[in-house]
């Protein structure tokens, strides 16, 4: 066994020493009697009253103050994104909040961190924005729609799982339809990543009978607008707060423990037998 | 723009299971109310029975591992959770326990706002589950033929749980994992770290504690997804040590800093 010994090294530790008890803000900040500002916006003067909080979340988000179409497109897939159903994953944790009398803060954000996760929610949408972005940049380089599906099918056994395409649960998805019409009626135009996701959805349609889903037109819309992932990451971080919220209230309003309460039969105990202890 | 054809909403009718299973615990009702528990077993064993002849550590490994610990398991997962029973009140998750707690936030919060933080990249949970599959993967081979490899290839930010901190290698981890290999025999994971880190010191890259906690929970057997939360677990009662303190002092008892020392950038 060896055992390292602990060396004296001299490290450079400017950058910390530069940031002791001292704040360098590249987004903003409170000047107590000065204002309060927001990349070089004032906030009181600027934005209250005369921009959309989408607005001011995607600003904080991405440093980037996007037009009130864009921000009410964000606001319209806010509302597709979180509905008031128990049994979708995060909303469940918001219903057993409530059931448990968890403040609404807690379950609210209970149930937000729950969709930092890789099977549904904000996670995959990342996924979604980087295939696609991924995928026009190889059919600039001359890559067919038909050989970009194929590919991506063929990492999961030739099955149509690619990210924006296909949906546990349900087949098809109400809400591309219902966001085609919002952009639609916000004037926006289909740009090059949308068109490619289209084609790709045509093709999966004609091959599998599996269609786009709301992460597939979101992530490509989204894409045509001049979004990184990450981006789509940052300003969708509360994207289903207001479902979450709705299923809290709903059994906090009610008796305690009243949401799917359980039996102790009702849950399959499939472990070891009883044993005494060595 | 043309209207997109897309498909139906249709159900998949997917099979879910009536019953949620479990191998872990066991509640017996009692007669006359079928939600009330009687009598509860882990992996088997009878609840009460465990709290009058075991240790708090011997159950908890019995709650991942399935079996009770050997006397020897035991020891190590307690010598860990002492080493690593709290993060310091300089570490970033603790600090915002503390914050929580002279923000008089709920009690109740301040404990999971400091786990939430420590669930981090850096020195958090999150290095665990990578850093115990790199452990995994090349423990069978020469720890030096691996660090040769990394150097060659200067995948540095590859090696998850291990590397330096302020630009420094970490002296407390290394002081533990010294004091594991003296105490402790058959520490294999942790033992080929260490040669590894040997062969690296000269790049600046040591032991972080993530990288501790990483080999020792694979040297006691636990799967690299529960390393993740056991990692949290072991150092939530540092955090909430620190977030309550705060929250009995007056909100001005944590440094609030002055618009002189606040620079917004152009």
């Amino acid at each position: 066994m060896k055992i390292m010994s602990l060396k004296n090294n001299k490290p450079n530790t400017e950058i910390w020493d530069k940031n002791r008890n001292r704040i360098y803000s590249s987004k903003g900040g409170w000047l107590i009697g000065k204002g309060v500002f927001n990349h070089g916006y004032d906030m009181m003067n600027d934005f209250v009253g005369k921009v959309s909080y989408m607005q001011v979340v995607i600003l904080n988000a991405t440093g980037k103050m996007v037009d009130r179409n864009l921000a009410d497109w964000f606001d319209a897939i806010h509302i597709c994104l979180s509905w008031p159903d128990p049994r979708i994953w995060c909303n469940q944790i918001g219903a057993l909040g409530g059931s448990a009398r968890t403040s609404v803060v807690a379950a609210t954000v209970a149930g937000i961190l729950a969709t930092d996760s890789r099977s549904y929610g904000i996670k995959p949408l990342k996924e979604g924005l980087k295939f696609i972005q991924k995928a026009l940049e190889d059919k600039n380089q001359g890559t067919s729609t038909l050989e970009i599906v194929d590919k991506e099918c063929a990492k999961h056994g030739g099955k149509p799982f690619i990210m924006g395409y296909a949906r546990p649960i349900a087949k098809g998805d109400e809400r591309v339809e219902a966001m085609e019409r919002t952009a639609k009626n916000l004037s926006f135009e289909i740009g090059e990543h949308l068109a490619l996701a289209y084609d790709i959805e045509k093709l999966l349609l004609d091959k599998f009978d599996e269609g786009m889903n709301i992460n597939g037109y979101m992530s490509a819309f989204l894409s045509d607008q001049g979004f990184s992932p990450e981006e789509i990451y940052r300003i969708c971080a509360f994207l289903v707060t207001s479902g979450v919220t709705a299923c809290y209230v709903d059994t906090a309003d009610k008796p305690e423990e009243s949401f799917l309460p359980l039996r102790c039969e009702d849950l399959d105990y499939q472990g070891k037998e009883p044993r005494k202890l060595p | 723009m043309t209207q997109q054809k897309h498909t139906k909403v249709i159900s998949r009718n997917e099979s879910f299971v009536d019953k949620t299973i479990t191998r872990i615990w066991h509640e017996k009702p009692s007669d006359d109310n079928p939600y009330i528990t009687e009598n509860c077993r882990c992996h088997g064993y009878d609840l009460l029975e465990l709290t009058k002849k075991r240790s708090f550590i011997d159950v908890l490994y019995l709650l991942f591992r399935g079996e009770l610990p050997t006397k020897k398991e035991a020891q190590l997962l307690e010598h860990l959770m002492i080493a690593l029973i709290n993060p310091g009140p300089r570490h970033p998750a603790t600090r915002a326990a503390m914050s929580a707690g002279v923000g008089k936030t709920d009690p109740a919060h301040i404990l999971p706002i400091g786990l939430t933080i420590l669930g981090g990249n850096h020195l958090g949970a999150s290095e665990i589950e990578p850093a115990m599959r790199f452990l995994r993967k090349n423990r069978k081979k020469p720890a030096k033929t691996i660090a040769d490899e990394l150097l060659k290839n200067k995948i540095e930010l590859e090696l998850p749980g291990f590397g330096s901190h302020f630009n420094s290698i970490e002296i407390m981890p290394q002081k533990i994992a010294n004091q594991i290999l003296e105490l402790f025999d058959n520490c294999k994971t942790l033992e080929w770290a260490n040669e590894l880190i040997n062969c690296m010191s000269e790049h600046n890259i040591g032991w972080l504690s993530t990288g501790l906690a990483a080999a020792v929970f694979s040297d006691l057997g636990f799967q690299p997804r529960v390393g993740t939360g056991l990692y949290q677990l072991i150092s939530a009662p540092g955090l909430l040590a620190h977030g309550i303190e705060m929250a009995n002092k007056p909100i001005t008892a944590m440094p609030f800093i002055s618009d002189e020392n606040y620079v917004i950038e152009k």
